[in-house]
């Protein structure tokens, strides 16, 4: 794989170019998706893909090539491509290696497991313990290696694999609660306590009844305040800012959340997300990017940094920055003291299809699903469907107040689309609608 | 293109193995995206995406496998893989499908401007182009981001039964998102369009028309907008609000494997049951259609990913519940017949039950006729945010162009309408359907896990809804 990367890479430059960029990718992959109880399809991937990207004259192309008996001839033909684009002005070249890389390595059990039955029966059952009548969801068994070659210097190698699990159980069509596993290591991967928190919400959420438009306190569950996370980390990226497409412009050294919130983007931790270096090699790295409710800096790749007068924060995708994994610092209260500090409010455990009316703005609406719960004194009272969230991003986050010192690590579905260390969160009278008579 | 001996390799070797039914699907999509962002080319993406995917039924269980390596070896190797896994299903309900007689065939959708012969330079011309004139507009266009996107789909199924299908899709996508100020406010809006067919899309969508209409309309609203009204009132959507709101709220809700629990952990399920079939949900104007025959709708196919024919679905029919979207495993679960709904992404991920062009079935209504009707109301033409619950029965869609309804005149234009109702709210008021039929909004319709975010078109006419709660 490291001769298609070197390949790719030599002979954009042959042709040429003055940057190139290569990451081959070998998947090796696995999924069962489960519904109704039983297994509905199981899934096996064995696929190898070169990411490319290749500037001649500041003229950007990027490419995936999934043919290699081909593969001179495509190269070949994205410089042609390349030669007959347009110049971009704001492309500012790749980073220069090489590198020194922490000694990651991948959990040995984890590249050896050959099947998830027993883990998707552990979850299952884990649910159905708790009073669940139906369960659907999927486990992952993620494999992945990297082979990394660019013009300036880099040489590198990543070994990504880790385990997934996520669960809808339910009671019914509208009482059902959520919950996911995520692990690097096969000892700390907890199918059935995923199993049992989705069971107990959806046991829980029996016989919901229509909510109520208004201002409440919001209990945030770990999964839902992933998802609000993952708004922040998603519309940090510099080039999501220059779009117009982030409510953080402009924002930079500025309040967009209480004193609380520090959120941190990490692909160097130990995470599903974990990962040696971004697309143009340079190393993962803790990148502050909320403190203390300040927003610190964007997410940079080379091109967008030396427009903003910044340094790369190592977050380079192909062609714009991304998030790795985010992480929001713990807080010192613990779950109970969250539960007792709401006295007239809301538990909202999951949510999705979150929109925009405006990204500058930050007005948005999100649906919560699975368990709503309605709390007085700190208490379930009753449980709530058929609302939604709508309010304003950074109104959203200037409002939280308190925060659990536990967190777990959640991914899910597009909401919470990079695994997420996310803890309980207390927020006051954040804005929820429901569909008129 | 690899060799296709192989498509048809893979499923005998999969019944050689144990399989019960096999099917293959090799695909060859060359994609081509470019990318404009405040008028600078950011990037040119151009991507050849090629391999094969096997799906295997073996002793009651599903099993699918993929590979990009197109030799014997690699594919002997992922059958194997595809028939292991079905195996070690364990299902106490096995999982059968709905019978097909077997097709021959080839399928292409005709280009009177060839994708492949249209010179780069040209490409990104056109976009060039749209972002000089709108900026000749001389309004405030803080950001802008287009994307002009080709897909060049060439297919070849095969399966156990006989089925042997080749075709060519081609289809072209603009997306453009554009922010504009005034006076310290802002007006944001992000559109997509689609079509089957080649180059000539440029000049059927008339992109650049759209685009400078759009931003006349948004400045409009940021000098003149006033704040919606609020209460109940009439509402005239048109085609674009018609058809998210048919996609969203009819085509969800009527797709069998949603209705039957298999998306229940990601897209979600449904509202609608199977016993549900024949209860009222719209009043009896509202025919709502799902068609993948639908010339130049980007989501045009002539058989789908499990080699059935395609055809028309009526999914409301005069407001009642009519049909679901199947393929064959719903099918068989429901006792009917695949109305040709299984679509996969790419090679590489199974073929689900999936909309592709979905809209509301014109009738004989003029624009104006219908706005002269309406005494006090909002006319609301385009959407920004929108959002819907995963039993589809909570849809909110917020207005980015919509104007005020006074005494049967279409005056001064209102900013961030909100429609907050049921689908049966929704569907239930509608009481005249237009004739201005438009099927070229398309979106990515995402479900299934891992993701397919799958090309649909999201069409309609222009509708009246009376007396609903607006704000």
């Amino acid at each position: 794989m490291e001769d298609y990367a070197e390949r790719i890479v030599g002979r954009a430059i042959d042709l040429g170019c003055q940057d190139a960029v290569a990451d081959v990718s070998v998947n090796r992959s696995y999924q069962i998706r489960f519904a109704q109880n039983q297994i509905v399809i199981s899934n096996r991937w064995r696929e190898t893909t070169a990411s490319a990207f290749l500037v001649y004259k500041k003229r950007v192309v990027a490419s995936d090539i999934k043919d290699f008996t081909r593969l001179d001839a495509q190269v070949d033909n994205l410089v042609k491509i390349a030669k007959a684009s347009q110049e971009n002005p704001d492309y500012g070249g790749i980073a220069k290696g090489p590198f020194k890389y922490d000694r990651l390595s991948v959990d040995k059990k984890i590249v050896d497991l050959s099947d998830g039955y027993d883990h998707v029966d552990a979850a299952v059952n884990g649910a159905l313990e708790e009073g669940a009548k139906e369960c659907a969801g999927s486990f992952w068994k993620y494999d992945e290696e990297h082979y990394l070659r660019t013009s300036n210097g880099v040489n590198a190698y990543d070994h990504r694999a880790n385990l997934y699990l996520s669960i809808r159980a339910l009671v019914s069509l509208e009482s059902s609660g959520h919950a996911v596993a995520c692990a690097t290591k096969l000892s700390q991967f907890d199918p059935e306590k995923a199993g049992h928190k989705a069971g107990k919400i959806a046991a829980l959420a029996k016989s919901p009844k229509s909510g109520e438009a208004g201002k409440f306190d919001i209990i945030f569950d770990p999964l839902i305040f992933g998802s609000l996370i993952d708004q922040v980390g998603g519309h940090a990226g510099a080039w999501t800012v220059m779009a117009g497409l982030s409510p953080f412009a402009k924002k930079v050294g500025k309040r967009i959340a209480s004193e609380a919130v520090t959120l941190i983007d990490d692909g160097s931790a130990d995470s599903i997300g974990r990962k040696r270096f971004d697309a143009e090699g340079v190393p993962t790295k803790r990148n502050v990017v909320v403190q203390k409710g300040i927003l610190k800096t964007y997410l940079h790749n080379t091109s967008t940094a030396k427009k903003f007068k910044a340094k790369t924060t190592g977050n380079a995708g192909l062609v714009s920055p991304d998030t790795h994994a985010m992480v929001c610092k713990p807080g010192d209260w613990t779950r109970d003291e969250i539960f007792e500090e709401c006295k007239d409010g809301l538990w909202l455990t999951n949510t999705w299809y979150t929109r925009y009316q405006s990204y500058v703005t930050g007005d948005f609406s999100t649906i919560p699903r699975d368990g709503i719960f309605r709390i007085k004194k700190g208490e379930v009272v009753g449980t709530w469907k058929d609302i939604r969230l709508t309010d304003n991003l950074i109104n959203v986050w200037k409002s939280v107040e308190g925060l659990s010192k536990n967190v777990d690590q959640v991914q899910w579905w597009g909401e919470v689309y990079v695994p997420t260390f996310a803890p309980y969160a207390l927020a006051r009278k954040i804005g929820i609608t429901r569909s008129a008579e | 293109m690899a060799d296709l001996d192989l498509v048809d390799f893979a499923v005998d070797y999969a019944r050689e193995k144990g399989a019960s039914y096999a099917e293959a699907r090799y695909e060859h999509q060359i994609e081509e995206q470019f990318i404009l962002k405040n008028s600078v080319l950011d990037a040119l993406y151009h991507g050849e995406d090629s391999g094969i995917g096997v799906r295997v039924l073996a002793k009651g269980g599903l099993g699918f496998a993929a590979t990009n390596a197109m030799t014997r070896t690699d594919v002997k190797a992922l059958v194997e893989d595809a028939v292991k896994i079905a195996k070690a299903a364990h299902r106490k309900d096995p999982i059968s499908f709905a019978p097909e007689e077997p097709v021959v065939t080839n399928w292409s959708v005709p280009q009177r401007k060839k994708l492949s012969d249209v010179p780069v330079e040209d490409k990104i011309e056109e976009i060039l182009h749209v972002d000089r004139e709108v900026m000749a507009l001389k309004f405030k266009l803080v950001a802008r981001y287009f994307q002009q996107a080709n897909k060049q789909i060439d297919k070849y199924f095969v399966n156990s039964e006989g089925s042997k299908i080749r075709s060519f899709s081609p289809r072209v996508r603009m997306f453009y998102f554009l922010t504009l100020q005034h006076n310290g406010s802002a007006e944001q809006t992000s559109q997509n369009y689609g079509w089957s067919g080649g180059w000539e899309a440029m000049d059927e969508l008339r992109m650049r028309e759209r685009v400078i209409e759009e931003a006349k309309s948004m400045q409009n609203s940021l000098e003149h907008g006033k704040k919606s009204p609020e209460g109940k009132m009439d509402l005239v959507a048109g085609p674009q609000v018609t058809g998210i709101a048919s996609h969203e709220s009819c085509g969800h809700p009527t797709e069998a494997d949603r209705v039957l629990g298999r998306e229940a952990s990601q897209a979600g399920k449904s509202f609608i049951t199977p016993a549900s079939v024949g209860q009222r949900v719209g009043s009896p104007v509202v025919n709502v259609c799902d068609d993948p025959t639908m010339e130049h709708g980007i989501a045009y196919y002539a058989y789908d990913d499990e080699g059935v024919k395609a055809r028309r679905r009526y999914l409301y029919k005069e407001g009642i519940i009519n049909e679901f979207l199947q393929n064959r495993e719903t099918a068989a679960i429901l006792g009917t017949r695949s109305n040709g709904a299984a679509r996969a992404t790419t090679y590489n991920v199974e073929a689900i039950v999936r909309m592709a062009n979905t809209f509301v079935e014109p009738k004989d209504w003029g624009v104006d006729e219908m706005v002269e009707g309406v005494k006090f109301g909002v006319y609301m033409k385009s959407f920004m945010e929108w959002n819907i619950d995963d039993k589809r029965y909570n849809g909110k869609y917020v207005g980015r162009e919509a104007y005020l309804i006074e005494n049967g005149k279409v005056t001064t234009p209102v900013r961030k309408t909100v429609i907050e109702l049921t689908t049966p709210t929704f569907w239930g008021a509608v009481d005249a359907v237009g004739k201005d039929l438009e099927i070229f909004h398309a979106g990515f319709c995402g479900k299934s896990d891992p993701g397919q975010a799958l090309d649909a078109a999201l069409g309609g006419p222009t509708m009246r809804l009376r007396n609903v709660y607006l704000r």
